[in-house]
């Protein structure tokens, strides 16, 4: 069983308040999003695993019982290209849950003319695995917003 | 056909795609010709979806993306 923690704070409006529809109709996975607190901050791990992926704007972290969980910073940031993005950890690492791995600055990102809502997809799970998924209300950081069974 | 070759197949071949550029979730593409997309055969190859607005086409494939980009950019070179 994986609980996976809410990367940054703010205001939970579910992956269907995701304004993409590949999240919003859970193409990758099942999980919930998060609009941010407009202040600069940083990201943490979702769960305690290893990063298999580490992009400026997103990054993947699974766990020992072999779950993913992608956490994407923003819509549309690969735009970016890492600008504004400072990465506190790197590909291959192996991080604690509550680790910070990604700087940015939500208010930075909105004002570029993006969303800055923030995806937390467990991938290729089937919805039915997912379990006490936080859809809407207010979240700080670090606090649980699904378990994956 | 691994899956890059597949991918490149059903987007219309080689020689119809402009540019491809590997996102955390998707690659997103730009062709020449949108019609000689094959969404049904993109799904075979393994996306879970694809958002086409003309000539633009987003192939969801997951965090891969980034390894297929690569593998599909090694084909088209």
């Amino acid at each position: 069983m994986t609980r996976v923690l809410s990367p940054v704070g703010g205001r939970v409006v579910g992956l269907a308040g995701v304004p993409d529809p590949v999240f919003a109709q859970a193409m990758v996975g099942p999980g919930t999003a998060v609009d941010p607190a407009r202040e600069p901050g940083r990201a943490i791990a979702p769960v305690s695993g290893k990063i298999v992926k580490m992009h400026p704007h997103a990054y993947v972290v699974v766990d020992d019982e072999g779950h993913g969980v992608l956490v994407h910073l923003g819509i549309d940031t690969v735009q970016l290209k890492g600008e504004g993005f400072e990465l506190l950890a790197a590909e291959g690492d192996r991080v604690t849950a509550g680790q910070p791995l990604v700087a940015w600055d939500p208010a930075a990102v909105e004002a570029g003319g993006r969303s800055p809502i923030c995806a937390v997809v467990a991938l290729d799970a089937p919805a039915e695995a997912l379990s006490d998924v936080v859809e809407a209300g207010s979240v700080v950081q670090g606090a649980e917003l699904f378990v994956w069974s | 056909m691994d899956k890059a070759e597949a991918i490149v197949a059903a987007l219309g071949g080689a020689d119809n795609i402009i540019e491809i550029e590997p996102c955390a979730t998707r690659l997103r593409t730009q062709v020449k010709d949108g019609d000689a997309v094959n969404e049904p055969a993109l799904k075979a190859a393994g996306a879970f979806g694809v958002m086409r607005q003309g000539t633009v086409v987003q192939v969801v494939v997951g965090p891969e993306a980034d390894t297929i980009a690569t593998d599909i950019e090694d084909i088209l070179d």
